[in-house]
């Protein structure tokens, strides 16, 4: 017997998708957006940079939308049911959907995208992502089924807009296409890409043929690359484009005073991080990274980083704190509790202090200021820390090969704690434990998390994982910036999603 | 003269090919390749391999750098690694970007900088010519970017105006096109002008302490005379040499105004292709730009040439 | 020589002046851009020798509640986003700069001065190959040059350094060999070989005192210029790592702050000014005089 999840009412949906529907929004309008940071490209398979993921959610599509609340929400799919034993998804999808093309979105796409992100041989960063799925594969026209190879709570999220899409069966099959998305539209969302010029600009238009009744409202985005903060804000305060989500939320203050703009903060499933690398003497042994995790006083880190405008975390992303997040007053090692703090190094052997090499990355303004503050705050433990800033990609290579040693992090992910925890943390070879933790407890309670599908024995597991991830410390979580926006008044209806992506963009209208 | 010119050729050519080999190692030398940066902190070792093999990277650095180098041979540049675009096209847009800014700046820098450098001279010693130098020195000294950040906030405060966003080539608006221009070139320019007057100032200053001119000052020669026959004439082929320099200097100052004011000029297509690894793009515009300066030299040294029959080839 | 001594390091002259203030008085007269530029360049020194002369305030403390203040009696020049003294990271900074401008453009002076004077005393293939290296070099515009280097390098002071020694070798290797060139005819040369001085030792001390002198003078001019540069690659974040206060370093977090704290970048940008206007107005006297003999 299989047991049906309903589908929600299709009004409901509507609703949940992309952000509020607007109630007498004004159709048409082009709206300037500015981008801080440039997309490396607009290729869902094969690009893993959140500036990517930011525009394409505007212009492909997955099976779910990832709702700022932590459900899977059907978009492209209508609604799935799943097996007894919760290793068949049998998925029913939406019809009438067209992609940019023209041609009409069936089975056969569905099977053909999810297939080729899922084979590591077709190089894309999420591939690791879809490694539980063991077949997908068309049904009829309007039927998907997927199967695992262990039950896997986290599917639809996964099913997501973060990696790949919907696009149509064979596009691959040109060698020259993984280069052509940046030029090509093969989607099926609310936009279709017309133009991306380099270090300039890149132009969205509406998709006429786009499966929402009445949606987006506004004709076209023109979203403008401007690379360097100081030039967006001169250009916010002269009208020069009328919505921008900052990277670094202290800007604000230099916008605060100009009238016609609009400050918006929302929470964000972000997070800072400090990560203490095994591999790495002396962060091997446990009580040095608890003195170190005890050491930090996360509120001045994250004061001298971004001023307010943003929340402390414990052991989990503020976005995912009210639902999957331990109750902070009940993380453990947290400081600063200098005294406490020192007694651990004493017991280590480490009385008199050591020298810790922090890595910084290059473009990361938080980290620059944190690195400081962090670096004071470890001097009153006997610690030196010098600080060591890298490129991105000399970081990422150290990185993926866990040599991170002691270093600052920047990441997010889709609102599942799986998604979140499991990759980062659980041991090698199922996970890709970047730390070198290597703790079989906590790797334990993840692969039991990710099985169960009941919400509250759920939490209850990560609530328990979180504990021993504060307890061993190999990662610090500092704080969550929140997104900020600015907007120029006549921008209506946009909402921030917690992921920084740019969904609401397909709800938000110009008003005259 | 043709026999030279092909000999000039032949070396530029020979220093433009060990050019591109020496970027071409350096840019791989160094770890965190484009697909590290793909892959970000999810992909899988095997997604990265077969990502590095679509790009070739699996191959010896030779083998890749002679795959390469017959396809330039061709006129082919290959396809960005990031953007999916030709890189001709890609350094092609970007270069028009840079040559309206450099030859604009150039432009400014000859209409303002001549004129200062000859009134300078020609009252040398005089505190117009203590003004106009203390100027020039100031202009020297600032740096280029500092001065554009500064010009950018005290117009954007004062006029509450900033540039628009978007380049816009001078075809479309011409208008549009140098309201966004005029602060990098302002800025650019400033370091320009002052050279430049500086320069002239020199030439004319020893022009008119060469001996004929004197002469003829003291003979009475007037003034208009003297000054278009003995000194424009001394004056003119440096000028034309310092054009050069200062295109070639333009073309440098450029990368960090380009990334300043957000213009999409080679510059910026430079730093972003360094930032994301993207070698094609990388080796294609510095290519570009060391035939560019390659170029310049050549064509100043055709014009000394032929402007000033003495110089003989040697 | 001994006048070559004497162009290459002004101050040396009013050691043998009997009368300060008359020299002084006569400089103001004839060169006053030359008695500017020395008083402002002594001033800088003094400032990179002995910053706690100068301010009370580290310029590493951070004071979280202190951020941002813009200039008053407690902060002369404000205070940055960590709430740091910008007087004390300015006045620190000197040292750093000038140590890292110098020294590189030492680094560079010596190993271009030094293939400069070997290419032109050896001739033949070992100046053609030497000639076309430099050539190549000499095809990156200087600050593209300085971009490449510390961007594919990544941003590190060693890195820096190395960058900004490399940009001008070729300046440098000219200069030396079209000196050596010059010298390496002349009488002296010719009669030390014909006594049976071997070429080392005349290259070493006929031929390189002829030549420093115009290596001095080119480290001279070329010392604004690599200022700026470095400047440059700080604020494309291409400089030294923080917490360290060099000038371009700070000019790099200034710049985003620029609408609401514009002294962070007002300051830094001056120093560099007055740096590179002292060195200019030093370095262009030199040059005069050379240019006069």
């Amino acid at each position: 017997m299989l047991c049906a999840l309903p589908a929600l009412p299709a009004f409901a949906q509507s609703e949940g998708l992309y952000g509020p529907v607007a109630e007498n929004a004004v159709r048409g309008g082009r709206l300037n957006m500015g981008l801080l940071v440039e997309p490396p490209g607009l290729d869902p398979f094969h690009q893993a940079a959140d500036a990517r993921i930011r525009i394409t959610v505007l212009v492909y599509q997955g099976l779910f939308y990832e709702s700022p609340s932590g459900e899977a929400v059907p978009l492209l799919a209508e609604s799935y049911e799943v097996s007894d034993d919760n290793l068949v998804y049998t998925i029913k999808l939406r019809q009438g959907v067209k992609f940019h093309n023209g041609a009409e979105m069936t089975a056969e796409d569905v099977a053909y995208s999810y297939n080729y992100i899922r084979n590591p041989e077709n190089g894309s960063p999420g591939a690791g992502d879809f490694s539980m799925i063991s077949d997908i594969k068309a049904v009829d026209p309007t039927t998907v089924e997927i199967t695992l190879s262990e039950p896997n709570a986290s599917l639809p999220m996964t099913l997501g807009n973060k990696y790949g899409a919907v696009v149509p069966a064979g596009y691959f099959d040109d060698e020259a296409a993984k280069n052509l998305m940046n030029s090509e539209s093969v989607g099926t969302g609310p936009f279709k890409l017309v133009e991306f010029v380099p270090n300039s600009h890149i132009v969205l238009d509406r998709n006429e043929d786009y499966w929402e009744e009445g949606a987006p409202y506004l004709d076209g985005i023109d979203f403008a690359i401007l690379p360097n903060s100081a030039s967006m804000l001169v250009a916010l305060r002269n009208q020069r484009v009328d919505l921008v989500a900052l990277t670094r939320p202290q800007d604000v203050q230099q916008v605060q005073q100009v009238e016609g703009l609009e400050i918006e903060r929302w929470p964000s499933l972000g997070q800072a991080s400090v990560d203490l690398g095994s591999e790495t003497k002396p962060l091997d042994d446990v009580r040095v990274r608890q003195a170190i995790s005890l050491a930090v006083d996360k509120e001045e880190v994250m004061k001298a980083s971004i001023g307010d405008f943003g929340q402390v975390l414990g052991t989990i992303p503020a976005g995912l704190q009210e639902r999957w997040g331990l109750p902070l007053d009940q993380v453990p090692m947290q400081g600063p509790d200098i005294e406490a703090a020192k007694k651990l190094l004493e017991e280590a052997g480490l009385g008199n202090g050591f020298t810790l090499t922090l890595t910084t990355i290059n473009g990361y303004d938080w980290m620059d200021p944190a690195a400081v503050t962090l670096r004071e705050q470890l001097a009153k433990i006997g610690v030196t820390v010098d600080i060591q800033r890298v490129d991105l990609g000399v970081w990422i290579n150290n990185f993926r090969s866990s040599q991170m040693g002691f270093t600052f992090n920047d990441w997010a992910s889709q609102p599942d704690p799986n998604l979140l925890f499991y990759r980062h943390f659980h041991k090698k070879p199922e996970g890709a434990d970047f730390r070198n933790w290597n703790n079989d407890e906590a790797s334990a309670l993840l692969d039991e998390g990710r099985a169960t599908s009941n919400p509250e024995e759920r939490r209850e597991i990560y609530n328990k994982f979180q504990t021993i991830l504060a307890e061993t410390v190999p990662t610090i979580m500092l704080f969550s910036p929140d997104h900020i926006t600015v907007r120029s008044q006549r921008v209506q209806n946009y909402v921030q999603h917690p992921t920084g992506w740019y969904y609401g963009l397909a709800r938000a209208y110009l008003s005259d | 003269m043709g026999k030279y010119l092909v000999k000039r050729l032949a070396a530029s050519l020979l220093t433009a090919f060990l050019a591109s080999m020496l970027v071409f190692l350096l840019v791989r030398l160094v770890p965190g390749d484009v697909v590290a940066q793909m892959m970000g902190q999810a992909g899988g070792e095997t997604a990265a391999n077969a990502l590095r093999e679509f790009f070739g990277l699996d191959q010896p650095i030779y083998m890749q750098y002679l795959a390469w180098l017959m396809k330039v041979l061709q006129g082919d540049l290959g396809v960005s690694w990031t953007r999916g675009m030709p890189v001709t096209t890609m350094i092609g847009q970007a270069f028009l970007v840079t040559l309206e800014i450099g030859l604009l700046t150039l432009l400014v820098a000859t209409i303002i900088g001549v004129p200062l450098g000859i009134l300078a001279g020609i009252y040398e010693g005089r505190p117009l010519d203590t003004a106009i130098q203390s100027f020039n020195i100031l202009g020297l000294a600032a740096p280029v970017f500092w001065v554009g950040l500064m010009l950018l906030v005290a117009v954007s405060s004062l006029f509450s105006w900033s540039p628009p966003l978007r380049y816009v080539p001078p075809t479309r608006s011409l208008g549009d096109n140098l309201a966004i221009l005029a602060l990098p070139i302002l800025s650019l320019g400033l370091l320009q002008v002052a050279a430049y007057s500086q320069f002239v100032r020199q030439n004319v200053v020893s022009a008119l302490h060469q001996e004929y001119v004197r002469t003829a000052i003291a003979k009475g020669v007037p003034v208009r005379i003297i000054f278009f026959k003995h000194i424009l004439r001394n004056v003119l082929i440096p000028i034309i040499t310092f054009m050069g320099l200062i295109l070639i200097q333009i073309l440098g100052g450029v990368v960090i105004i380009e990334s300043l004011f957000a213009l999409p000029g080679l510059g910026r297509l430079l730093l972003t292709a360094i930032e994301t690894r993207d070698y094609p793009v990388l080796q294609g515009a510095l290519l570009i730009v060391v035939v560019a300066a390659m170029v310049v030299n050549l064509l100043v040294d055709l014009a000394y040439r032929l402007i000033d029959p003495r110089v003989r080839v040697s | 020589m001994a006048q070559y001594q004497n162009v290459a390091t002004p101050e040396n002259g009013s050691r043998k002046e009997p009368h300060l203030q008359p020299l002084l008085l006569r400089m103001a007269r004839r060169e006053p851009g030359l008695l500017l530029g020395l008083v402002l360049l002594v001033f800088i020194f003094l400032v990179a020798l002995f910053p706690g002369l100068f301010t009370q305030a580290s310029p590493y403390a951070v004071d979280v509640n202190a951020a941002m203040m813009p200039p008053s009696a407690g902060h002369w020049f404000g205070t940055d986003d960590t709430g740091r003294d910008l007087f004390a990271r300015v006045v620190y900074g000197t040292r750093i700069t000038l140590a890292i401008c110098g020294g590189s453009l030492l680094i560079s002076a010596f190993f271009g001065g030094l293939l400069g004077l070997v290419s032109g005393f050896l001739g033949g293939w070992v100046d053609q190959a030497l000639g076309r290296l430099v050539d190549v070099l000499l095809s990156f515009p200087p600050i593209i040059l300085g971009v490449i280097i510390t961007g594919v390098l990544g941003p590190a002071t060693v890195n820096l350094i190395l960058a900004l020694s490399i940009v001008y070798v070729p300046v440098f290797f000219r200069i030396a060999r079209a000196g050596t060139l010059s010298e390496k005819d002349k009488t002296y040369v010719e009669a030390a070989r014909s006594i049976g001085i071997s070429e080392p030792t005349i290259l070493r001390r006929h031929v390189t005192r002829n030549v420093m002198p115009l290596i001095l003078t080119q480290y001279m001019i070329l010392f604004p210029l690599i200022l700026q540069i470095q400047a440059a690659l700080g604020f494309l974040g291409l400089g030294v790592q923080p917490p360290t206060p060099d000038w371009g370093a700070i000019l790099e977090q200034g710049k985003d702050y620029i609408l609401y704290a514009p002294w962070m970048s007002l300051f830094p940008g001056l120093a560099v000014l007055l740096a590179a206007l002292s060195l200019m107005l030093v370095g262009r006297a030199l040059q005069r005089r050379i240019d006069q003999r």
